[in-house]
């Protein structure tokens, strides 16, 4: 007789968006990370986000310096 | 942009009892994302309010996107009367969720946590399956990716 054994849902019938999605990730990036320890992950994002602020301001200030 | 060492810092010096999650716990389990702002699970015990406030209050909370000069006073009760809130502060933005989409309040989310070491101290964020149960719950369009990367995540700390 067969056994029967619990089987996430998401097993039997992956979304086929989010499959889709995992298409484009860089997994690269991802190992990178797993490398770095939780604090490190941390300060990277914080680098991440000023580093956006930046580039927001700097493309902000060329559009005053424009009109 | 959030200085996370010095609200966590705030936090954990003042005794709060908070759970990460969201693009942070996201963050913390190896996402490549950006995220820009601190999402938090508190508990709401009259004491926890108390330290919430004291916790905070240094930094001028303030509900995000308001107008100015609202008379919105930050304490233990208006924390009470209220649920989620979305704040900016001095430190940067912080959510303060009363409760999480798909898992639940503070006790419930409390049981699907992981440890981290940071800045000197244990903080606790979501683990990686209710992170994705959440953000799958929540249903936004954004989310998607999201997802998609947390379970390339799974994948990747398999091999």
């Amino acid at each position: 007789m067969a056994t029967s054994a619990y089987v996430p849902l998401d097993v039997l019938s992956p979304d086929p968006v989010i499959a889709r999605y995992k298409e484009g990730i860089d997994r690269t990036l991802i190992r990178e990370n797993l490398r770095k320890t939780h604090e490190q992950r941390l300060l990277m994002l914080q680098q991440m986000q000023e580093f956006v602020a930046e580039v927001r301001a700097a493309g902000e200030a060329m559009r005053q310096k424009k009109a | 942009m959030i200085q996370f060492r010095t609200l966590l810092s705030a936090l954990q010096s003042n005794g709060v009892a908070f759970v990460i999650i969201g693009g942070v716990a996201a963050t913390l389990h190896g996402s490549a994302r950006v995220t820009y702002d601190l999402d938090l699970i508190y508990e709401r015990s009259p004491d926890n309010l108390e330290r919430i406030v004291a916790a905070l209050k240094p930094y001028d909370p303030y509900l995000r996107g308001a107008p100015p000069g609202l008379p919105f006073k930050f304490d233990s009760e208006t924390l009470k009367r209220g649920l989620n809130f979305t704040l900016t502060t001095t430190e940067g933005p912080i959510d303060l969720l009363g409760e999480l989409s798909g898992i639940g309040p503070y006790d419930t989310v409390a049981q699907h946590t992981v440890e981290a070491e940071l800045f000197g101290s244990t903080v606790h964020f979501l683990d990686i399956d209710a992170l994705i149960t959440s953000k799958k719950a929540a249903g936004r369009a954004k989310d998607l990716e999201a997802i998609a990367e947390l379970e390339t995540i799974k994948e990747e700390r398999q091999r």
